[in-house]
């Protein structure tokens, strides 16, 4: 069993060359798929490997350091600690469930986010006055920090799920409803006309023809405002916010857990990747007539 | 048009490149670090009433150090001075208790020492029921809502003080609010009851009643403190430093004790509030006079560390218990970290 794993070994990647002195002697083997990686992913690996190669090395010269510069070794053990309750996790539960629960929040208050987003996008793409009023306000909105006026937040709706959702909803609202104003305005002129001409009202044309045409921008616009909610994740979180990840991670602050604090971060940005990703399949399967299918 | 992407590219980041150049430069200022021809000597304090305001508002160690040069830097958090100890960033501390123990264990290890006991916590630090939640005792706290900064000293005697009712922290829901979240969750209802320090605590206590205050949680056993910490580097390169800080300290608590309306001025003008509530602020803290700091109840002195070694193993077990740190450290590490060295004599020669 070794010596076939062995020789498989050496079939793998580039060094082809050294196969015929490897296997000869052997009887023949059934030609098999060898599977060959991808320009992409191997380009992808080489530069994560290289990531955490420099890493390591970083938190290992001059002596580990695991406030300052935790290395990957012990935040991948911090991770597989606090991956169970064995140890109690952090706060009694897991990272993932911290994850989840902020997964949850995130799902709750920038979904409300993104629907009154939706819906304001349209009013605003349909009714120009609304548009003129509304434009600027959701761009002081935008360019305001959350952790600015979440103080004001926790004032009017206290510390438990609500000025988090909320927290959450206000940081995605605009976004969405700025793009998709912007998507509904650009609908082809040609396409409202002949729908109006055909008896179409006033709601079929929004419903069938500007919405569909403003479908792929708003998806972008969705992409974006989760990715701008999943950053304002911590700030919501500052207040009462364990569990919940972004909580573990100020917690891990305030006692110089500089690994939990990472352990925060990859859980953050894998969550932010996956969403995404999950985000941009949805989009290609609602709009199949954008891009390759 | 013939222009080459690259050098737009050269364009774009010679300024940020620059900027990063310019600011890394000017990092990590520690004891060695000279400024001009002076040496430089960056002290780490905190906005709450202490003889460590009198010092830097009346420039005591500025007068008494005139070769150096004495930059303060203003921390918000005991936990954010620790991390500027590790990043080698600060030389002088004024600093909790609760923090100093975190910084002594696994694996922060932070090669800093206690030279001085700035205030014990005494009525500026307490435990308020809010009125209108029934709660009159620390025993009623059960089931109850309670705020206080985690990591904080507050946090260690708002446990403590659960502890000596019987209480654990699985009888109550303990949240973690800073200070100025505490007073708007007050108002609004959405908690029973907080530990925490001055100015929030006045605020409390209009609406609230006090169950229990660190000056009696301390008689108990559980003192938390406000430390004077100094880093090993300092230590063995300008001990006359040490020696002159720890001489301004003991004058501005004596000022704090003695002359408490010059105090409370110094200690106004530093946090920005009016004179009166200054000198309360100042009254409800408890601060040593230099036998007191020297004594074995304390600090200790003359490489004996005092009853001080304990409270910051409670402490550091405090932190183990919840799981912050893998494990306190020996008592043996902690009577190190003490430094006693020309005590009592240093401090008024």
């Amino acid at each position: 069993m070794t010596r076939v794993l062995d020789r498989d070994d050496r079939h793998d990647g580039v060094e082809v060359a050294a196969t015929p002195a490897a296997g000869s002697g052997e009887t023949a083997r059934a030609p098999r798929h060898r599977w060959r990686p991808s320009r992409t992913v191997t380009l992808n690996l080489a530069a994560v490997t290289t990531l955490l190669l420099l890493w390591q090395l970083v938190a290992t010269v001059g002596g580990e350091d695991p406030t300052l510069r935790p290395s990957p070794v012990l935040v991948a053990k911090t991770l597989f600690e606090l991956s169970g309750t064995d140890n109690g996790g952090y706060e009694g539960l897991p990272w993932w469930q911290h994850l989840l629960i902020s997964a949850r929040r995130i799902g709750i208050g920038a979904g409300i986010g993104v629907v009154l987003g939706l819906l304001l996008g349209v009013l605003m793409g349909v009714i120009a006055w609304l548009r003129t009023v509304l434009t600027p306000l959701l761009s002081l909105l935008r360019a305001l920090p959350p952790l600015a006026y979440f103080s004001l937040v926790i004032i009017w709706f206290g510390i438990d799920e609500t000025p988090k959702l909320v927290l959450l909803g206000l940081a995605a609202l605009p976004p969405v409803a700025a793009v998709t104003a912007e998507a509904v305005t650009q609908a082809p002129q040609s396409l409202i006309e002949a729908a109006r001409s055909l008896g179409g009202s006033r709601a079929q044309v929004i419903r069938d023809v500007l919405v569909p045409s403003a479908l792929p921008q708003v998806i972008t616009g969705i992409r974006l405002a989760l990715a701008i909610a999943i950053s304002s994740l911590v700030a919501a979180e500052t207040v009462n916010g364990l569990p919940g990840i972004g909580g573990m991670i100020r917690d891990a602050q305030a006692y110089n857990n500089t690994a939990v604090v990472v352990v925060g971060l990859f859980a953050i940005g894998i969550g932010a990747l996956g969403l995404d990703a999950l985000i941009a399949a949805l989009g290609r399967r609602l709009t199949p007539w954008t891009g390759r299918a | 048009m013939s222009r080459r992407p690259a050098s737009r590219l050269v364009l774009l980041f010679t300024p940020i490149l620059a900027a990063a150049l310019a600011t890394s430069g000017c990092g990590g200022s520690s004891s060695a670090s000279t400024d001009g021809a002076k040496p430089k000597i960056t002290i780490a304090y905190q906005k709450f009433p202490s003889g460590d305001l009198v010092v830097k508002h009346d420039k005591l160690l500025e007068t008494a150090l005139p070769g150096y040069t004495i930059e303060w830097k203003v921390f918000d958090s005991g936990a954010s001075i620790n991390t500027a100890f590790v990043a080698d960033a600060v030389d002088i501390a004024a600093i909790g208790s609760s923090p100093v123990a975190r910084g002594l264990s696994d694996p922060l290890n932070i090669p800093y020492k206690v030279a001085f006991v700035l205030d014990v916590a005494g009525a500026n630090e307490a435990l308020v029921a809010r009125n209108g939640s029934g709660v009159s005792t620390i025993a009623g706290l059960k089931g109850h809502r309670i705020a206080t900064p985690f990591a904080s000293t507050s946090h260690y005697s708002l446990l403590a003080a659960l502890t000596a009712a019987g209480l654990t922290d699985k009888d109550v829901t303990l949240v973690d609010l800073q200070p100025q979240d505490i007073v708007a969750a007050w108002k609004r209802g959405d908690i029973d009851a907080a530990y925490v320090w001055l100015p929030t605590l006045e605020e409390l206590k209009q609406t609230g009643t006090v169950l229990v205050d660190s000056a009696a949680v301390a008689k108990d056993g559980k003192p938390t403190l406000d430390l004077g910490v100094v880093s090993d580097d300092l230590i063995s390169k300008h001990p006359e430093v040490v020696d002159a800080w720890r001489k301004a300290e003991t004058t501005a608590l004596a000022q704090v004790r003695e002359q408490p309306d010059t105090a409370a001025k110094a200690v106004a003008a530093e946090l920005s509030i009016t004179e009166a509530d200054a000198k309360s602020q100042l009254s409800q803290g408890i601060f040593l006079s230099p036998a007191e700091i020297t004594s074995s109840t304390w600090l200790g002195s003359g490489g004996k560390p005092g009853d001080i070694v304990t409270n910051l193993l409670d402490a550091a077990q405090f932190l183990a218990d919840q799981k912050k740190i893998p494990s306190a450290p020996s008592r043996d590490a902690i009577a190190a970290a003490i430094y006693t060295k020309g005590l009592p004599d240093v401090l008024t020669k």
